[in-house]
């Protein structure tokens, strides 16, 4: 296949990713329209049996982080390569919500990898500016998209290696985070498949609201929160959400 | 503190929050104006914004084809200028007409 979607998607005892999967999976028929591949277990799977269209590749997720105190199966994004089945692909957090076609546009570049290098909140607090910290600069994994070439090949074998010397390359780049990140994992591997000269990037800030920000309702076009005692809307616009009571919205 | 001037401030703190709510909106309906813009032509990423409109249409103006930088600065020959410039307005202005609704929608909600 050509192009196509990769997600990956693990319930906890704490939260029922699988319904948060739901939504998203809707979002990328209409907006997308890019046929789908879920990563997953087969505990999760007994609750998506409804979604259409879809295909499945099951692992057993690797287990240990946590965030916020709860159990966070995310560390097995830099298998995508070896997972996807389409040539070229768009890997995304199920939390990403597509309520656009904008990042469609991106599965017809003939860069080997893209990922994005900033986040914009949407509740106004500028609250991911924080990450300067670091030596290098941070990318976002939530969004990946990379063809099957050599290249990009190269550059999940190197995300692989630092995820296996993980704390080593943090301690150098002076990343404190106990938990394994995605994106420091892909920031790191960039900087040094690319021999700390730069990379290609996504032109875009990914439209995020943060975990304190409750979402209400969601519809086919946008969704509301509420934050800072305020309730808030958007549409139209693609939106990362980190409160993971979306599950039960 | 008089109850009089007690209600003035009151309304003026609510003004303030409003006001604020209003600018985020809008804040927030640019940021997606500019997620719009983006448009990708012959394999490259570029900004359909106004750098980009005016210097693919002064460079079409003297030359057949040219070469312009996308956004990872990597040169683009453009052979279709303007095929090329069609694609970049019109996305510009797709994205900011969005944009003026929302932004008037919030100017009638100052009256």
């Amino acid at each position: 296949m050509q192009k196509g979607v990769l997600l990956y998607c693990f319930d906890t005892s704490e939260t029922k990713y699988h319904a948060i999967l739901i939504r998203c999976v809707q979002l990328i028929k209409s907006n997308l329209q890019l046929p789908i591949t879920v990563v997953t277990d087969k505990e999760t799977h007994k609750h998506l049996g409804s979604l259409d269209s879809v295909d499945y590749k099951f692992i057993e997720p690797e287990k240990g982080n946590t965030k916020n105190g709860k159990q966070w199966h995310n560390a097995d994004r830099h298998m995508s390569y070896d997972l996807s089945p389409y040539e070229t692909t768009l890997v995304m957090d199920i939390d990403y919500f597509p309520f656009t076609d904008n990042l469609r546009r991106f599965m017809d570049t003939q860069y080997d990898f893209l990922v994005a290098k900033d986040a914009y909140d949407l509740s106004g607090r500028n609250s991911f500016n924080l990450r300067r910290y670091s030596m290098i600069d941070m990318v976002w994994a939530t969004v990946l998209v990379f063809r099957k070439t050599e290249k990009a090949k190269k550059i999940f074998e190197m995300v692989k290696y630092v995820k296996a010397h993980y704390p080593y390359f943090n301690e150098i780049y002076r990343i404190y985070s106990k938990n394994f990140r995605n994106d420091y994992a892909f920031s790191i591997a960039l900087e040094q498949i690319n021999g700390f000269m730069g990379y290609a990037t996504l032109p875009i800030q990914l439209p995020t609201l943060p975990p304190d920000c409750k979402v209400l309702s969601i519809s086919d076009q946008g969704l509301a929160w509420q934050g800072d005692g305020k309730i808030m809307h958007t549409v139209g616009q693609d939106v990362h959400v980190l409160n993971k009571e979306l599950a039960d919205v | 503190m008089d109850s009089k001037e007690l209600k003035r401030l009151n309304e003026l703190k609510l003004q303030s929050g409003l006001s604020y709510d209003r600018a985020l909106a809008k804040r927030n309906a640019l940021e997606k104006a500019h997620s719009r813009m983006i448009v990708v032509y012959n394999e490259h990423i570029f900004r359909a914004d106004a750098h980009t409109i005016n210097l693919v249409s002064t460079l079409r103006d003297n030359h057949d084809t040219f070469f312009v930088l996308d956004t990872n600065q990597n040169p683009v020959e453009i052979k279709d200028a303007t095929k090329f410039l069609e694609i970049l307005i019109d996305r510009n202005q797709e994205a900011l007409s969005a944009y003026h609704q929302l932004a008037k929608s919030l100017e009638k909600r100052d009256d």
